[in-house]
């Protein structure tokens, strides 16, 4: 029977090693540890053994059996990754065919600008304030002392609705309603849509942004400003840029200045973009007593103010857009 | 204001170059336009004499000469006609430029070679107006005398290198629209001494008399004329002017007409006070009135065109007529002609703004008119007239008389100030002592005088403490000021709610694919009717009273218009796919805000314009539902809205929280997309995010993550096909109370088995007990529940 039992093993090794496919192994489990097997049969057979060799026969042929079970397995996990690596293999795919992507939508560059300098100023401790577009022309003009017979007032710079209600021509209002209602510190900053009669041309446009800043405090001066400005000309433009105050003249503050930014495409050295000067205006400012918060509070404050002007060509507004948009600003 | 350098020189000494002057003054805030260097374009030019002239072997059209450059004879080949042999040329040599960037070099005409060209007044850019006797297509021929300076540099020779700085002048400083006034800045800004040319006007005395040679004077208009003075000349010789003053003038672009005009031009210039010349005798009844117009008043002004005038516009008038528009221009009626004899020379100070208005209502902005509308110094007025009569008299054009007429209702005020260096430190954040600001403001003649500032006459801008500052900081330099940050309590810089929710709502909507268009707030009558806008918001546009165009005149009631444009633009560029958004205002006038002078209502809305294969009502709707949960509003009801015009009447809906309506949104009306020529559906949402600011809430819960199961169950309901969805969906929700935790419609199936106009509802619920594992007992009494009560209300019948 030992014998017997040695040469099955050694068939049934020999076969499973060599079988071909699922099926094969399928039909070797079946024919050696299947009800009828060929290793069944034998552990039936063993009724007729004596009960000293039973013991020895019966280890013998179980762990013939646990050796079967093994290469059994192995050889089934062979085939499943042999299957798996033949599906693998179909199912290989391009990687660099086009996506199936929701696309995005993108902010207007008028809105990317004003956040980004949004961002700047609340970081500096500024708020943002906005105010009526359909504005009292008291607050568009005479509480920023502009003089009843000021060119601004004109029917050809700004658009009036009755005598006493424009389009605002400045968001500067704001900063009027704003002093009004708060009492200093006052910080904030005021973006928005402004209207002059201009007509639309490659440099005009009858509605354009700006953004305006004011500050009113006990102890801030023009070096101030200059150093806010200049902060965030480095934030806005890199750090590299440089900002130039020009002594210039404004009806509602005294001093005032412009500044220039150096050049932010040759960095100063002078260029088309700057047409050679290495300077671009960028900024109008006032800084100073002005005299309507002295009439505000009890205490006269100083006050700056500052005005950051948003170009942006006239088909940004009613621009057509398609999949490449291109910013123009 | 142009001023050359050479008549600046008069006041101050000049030891830069135009350029570098021109940075100079730049910083100390007198801006420069632009700088001319007239005469640098011409490079080695000189005077040369034609010695000989021959034919040309080849040619019948040109000449051979010999020509005397002065070190050399060179040959030059010309097909110049007016040349004869002993005439005084330019000569531009081998190697020399012209203007406009022409290069002149050795050349060969038909085979003779030529060693330079000679020049017409045009290739030189001189005009025939400077030099009438030579003519334009030919060579400049040059007076006998200069045959001394053969070999020179033409341009030394004729004297054509002038620099010229433009300057743009702010309106507070109309002293600087005068060479006087840059010299004074010139000098300043240099550190140079100021020389004035002008002292012995400045202490001259003339005497005041009532009448002069029968003249009398009245202002009629003293709030709009500040002072008169007239001066008289007699025996004057109207003729040229000398070269000297034509050549000044013309830098300064005014073209010269005769000697008497040319003064009044001239002192203008110099001294910044318009001027006004006219004979005696068309002066009827020898009596000047200053006085408003009459409405209607016609005068006919120097450049004879007629103007029409009203109550508004001043005029210089005689007894019977007007004869100068005030501060604007002369009247043809007064006009100095060649055979007058006797003028009147005009210095007066007129109110500003009144020029400036008059000079628009005519049409007609002056270099008198833009120097009055700044608001001229009445004490300036008086030099200006006696500089008048010393120029005459240097002229030898006339005979002074002596007096003056001098009506000077109004004395100008000299402005005092309270000098305080501490104030004026803080202001500019500097540590200047006194004596550095004390020199600063007498290089500007701002005298002070132990704590008082005095305001020069001719600087009436300065008022304040503050403008004193500004002058110190310029001359200090803008450029050495520090850059320092507020160094003050902290102040918090966050958005507001409002602002939270609109970056919100852009955030969502990009992440959504749609992109951001910016549109103007105006439309036009015929745009809110191709909108099918509503009769009731119509009315409540605001008109603008002096639009650019009829396209512009409305501030729109709604923003559908500025969205659908902007839709038939790209459906009309063949845009295929296009989903857009605008985050702007509309402007209503409800309550008639603007006739009563109050602000009208102007609300944030979002506005959201799409058409495209991959959007329908659906899709507009599931962007709304995202916007409202962004900014955490839960609670509203979508209703069916079939009167909004705009919309298609079967497909617009209205989002109302309780009964304010917050959204509209749906497909366009077939009739709207018509008008606007888009041949897809297009679709509309417009969202109040002013109201929306109100409900949505900041303050967010945390939930937490659910302990018990949940139970998921499934029904299908046939029910008519007019009753919407939406009322089952109430109905479940009502009868499955808080156990509910979704709802989710997965299937609408249409069939003739279901019976005629009948659809099966498939929900897919989900329920769940916080507390406990819910049991299917308790499940299936909802479910009940449930479905009678969708019988009872909808009559639907469970499909099985």
């Amino acid at each position: 029977m030992k014998e017997e039992i040695v040469k099955i093993k050694e068939n049934s090794v020999k076969e499973i090693t060599n079988c071909k496919d699922e099926k094969e192994l399928n039909d070797l489990k079946v024919k050696y540890l299947g009800k009828k097997g060929e290793l069944t049969v034998v552990l039936r057979g063993m009724g007729s053994l004596s009960a000293e060799e039973r013991p020895e026969i019966g280890s013998l042929v179980n762990q013939v059996r646990d050796e079967l079970e093994y290469l059994i397995q192995n050889k089934e996990k062979e085939f499943k990754r042999k299957e798996l690596e033949k599906k693998l293999q179909t199912e290989n795919i391009d990687v660099t065919e086009p996506s199936k992507k929701i696309n995005l939508g993108s902010l207007h560059p008028i809105t990317q600008i004003i956040e980004e300098v949004e961002e700047i100023f609340l970081g500096m401790g500024y708020k943002i304030a906005d105010g009526p577009e359909v504005e009292k022309a008291i607050y568009n003009f005479d509480k920023l002392n502009t003089p009843p017979d000021h060119p601004a007032r004109d029917i050809q710079d700004t658009f009036y609705i009755t005598e006493d209600i424009v389009l605002r021509s400045q968001t500067s209002p704001v900063q009027a309603r704003v002093m009004e209602n708060q009492k200093p510190p006052i910080k904030i900053i005021c973006p928005g849509a402004v209207y002059r009669s201009d007509s639309v041309d490659a440099t005009h446009s009858p509605v354009f942004h700006q953004i305006e800043g004011l500050v009113v405090d006990k102890n801030i001066s023009m070096t101030d400003l200059k150093g806010t400005l200049e902060m965030f000309a480095k934030k806005c433009l890199g750090e590299n840029t440089k900002i130039r105050f020009r002594p210039h003249h404004f009806p509602f503050t005294e001093p005032s200045a412009e500044a220039d930014v150096s050049c932010f495409v040759c960095g100063g050295k002078g260029c088309r973009v700057c047409k050679g000067e290495g300077w671009i205006e960028l900024l109008r400012l006032w800084n100073g007593t002005s005299k309507c918060p002295k009439k505000l509070w009890d205490r006269p404050r100083r006050i700056f103010r500052f005005c950051i002007w948003i170009w942006s060509r006239k088909n940004c507004n009613g621009k057509i857009w398609d999949r490449g948009h291109e910013i123009i600003i | 204001m142009k001023a050359s350098i050479e008549w600046l020189k008069e006041y101050t000494n000049i030891d830069v170059d135009v350029v570098k002057l021109g940075d100079i003054l730049t910083m100390t805030g007198s801006k420069v336009e632009t700088i001319e260097q007239k005469g640098n374009d011409i490079k080695n030019v000189v005077v040369g004499k034609i010695l000989e002239i021959e034919k040309h072997p080849d040619a019948d059209k040109l000449v051979v000469t010999k020509v005397d450059v002065g070190n050399e004879k060179i040959q030059i080949v010309t097909g110049a006609k007016n040349i004869k042999e002993g005439d005084i040329v330019p000569i531009a040599k081998d190697g020399s430029e012209l203007p406009g960037g022409v290069k002149i070099k050795k050349g060969s005409l038909r085979g003779v070679d030529s060693y330079g060209m000679m020049c017409s007044i045009g290739e030189l850019n001189l005009g025939l107006a400077d030099y009438p006797n030579q003519i334009e297509d030919g060579i400049m021929i040059l007076d006998k005398s200069l045959e001394k300076d053969i070999g020179k540099d033409i341009v030394n020779i004729l004297n054509l290198k002038e620099d010229i700085i433009d300057f743009e002048i702010t309106s507070n400083r109309p002293d600087c629209f005068s060479i006087e006034g840059l010299g004074r800045e010139t000098a300043a800004s240099l550190n140079e001494t100021f020389k004035n040319p002008r002292k012995n006007i400045d202490e001259l005395n003339v005497e005041t008399k009532k009448e002069l040679e029968g003249l009398k004077v009245d202002i009629e208009a003293p709030d709009l004329c500040y002072r008169y003075i007239a001066r008289i000349v007699k025996n004057v010789k109207v003729g040229p002017s000398p070269e000297w003053m034509v050549r000044r003038l013309k830098a300064c672009g005014i073209r010269s007409i005769n000697n008497i005009v040319d003064i009044t031009n001239y002192v203008m210039l110099e001294m910044g006070q318009p001027m006004h010349a006219f004979d005696i005798n068309s002066i009827e009844g020898k009596h000047i009135t200053v006085r408003r117009a009459k409405k209607g008043e016609k005068i006919t002004t120097l450049d004879e065109q007629e103007r029409e005038l009203d109550e508004n516009n001043l005029v210089i008038a005689d007894d019977k007529k007007a004869v100068a528009i005030a501060g604007v221009m002369g009247g043809l009626n007064s006009e100095i002609e060649d055979d007058t004899t006797t003028v009147v020379f005009e210095s007066a100070v007129f109110y500003g703004g009144s020029v400036r208005k008059t000079a628009k209502k005519v049409g007609l902005r002056t270099e008198s008119s833009s120097r009055f509308e700044k608001g001229l110094s009445a004490e300036n007025a008086l030099r200006a007239a006696n500089r008048a009569v010393e120029l005459i008299e240097l002229l030898g054009a006339g005979e002074a008389i002596d007096g003056k007429i001098d009506v000077y209702p109004t004395k100008q005020k000299i402005n005092k100030i309270k000098f305080d260096v501490e104030k004026i430190n803080n202001l500019l954040g500097t540590n200047l002592s006194k004596q550095e600001m004390v020199a600063i403001l007498e290089k500007l003649d701002i005298k002070v005088e132990e704590d008082t500032i005095i305001s020069p006459y001719f600087r009436m801008d300065l008022e304040f403490l503050a403008d004193i500052a500004e002058e110190i900081g310029r001359f200090y330099g803008y450029d050495k000021l520090d850059s320092t940050l507020i160094k003050a309590d902290t102040t918090l810089g966050i958005r507001n709610k409002e602002q939270n929710i609109k970056k919100k709502v852009r955030d969502v909507l990009v992440n959504n694919g749609l992109s951001e268009i910016y549109t103007y707030g105006f439309v036009s009558q015929k745009d809110l009717e191709m909108s099918n806008i509503s009769e009731e918001t119509v009315k409540y546009a605001i008109t603008i009273q002096n639009p650019l165009s009829d396209e512009y005149k409305l501030m729109r009631p709604t923003t559908i218009p500025s969205m659908m444009q902007i839709l038939a633009t790209n459906a009309n560029k063949k845009n295929q796919n296009v989903k857009l958004f605008d985050l702007s205002r509309n402007y209503r006038n409800i309550k008639q805000e603007v006739q009563n002078g109050e602000v009208p209502l102007q609300e944030e809305i979002l506005t959201i314009g799409m058409y495209g294969e991959d959007v329908d009502f659906y899709t507009l709707k599931g962007l709304l539902e995202n916007i409202l949960e962004a900014i955490s509003i839960n609670h509203y009801e979508v209703e069916k809205e079939t009167k909004n015009a705009s919309y298609h009447p079967g497909r617009c809906a209205n989002i109302a929280i309780g009964k304010d309506i917050v959204a509209s949104f749906g497909e366009v009306h077939p009739e709207v997309l018509d008008n606007y020529m888009i041949s897809k559906r297009a679709y509309l949402l417009e969202a109040n995010i002013t109201k929306l600011v109100k409900y949505a809430k900041q303050n967010k819960k945390y939930v937490e993550v659910p302990k018990f199961p949940a139970v998921e169950r499934d029904i299908a309901v046939i029910i008519d096909e007019t009753i919407e969805v939406g009322q089952i969906e109430k109905i479940v929700t009502k009868k499955a109370k808080k156990l509910l935790e979704s709802i989710q419609l997965f299937d609408i199936y249409r069939n003739e088995k279901l019976g005629e106009n009948k659809k099966s509802v498939a929900y897919s619920l989900i329920f769940r007990d916080k507390n406990k594992t819910l049991s299917d007992e308790e499940i299936n009494q909802i479910m009940e529940d449930i479905i009678a009560e969708l019988e009872k209300q909808l009559g639907a019948t469970l499909r099985k």
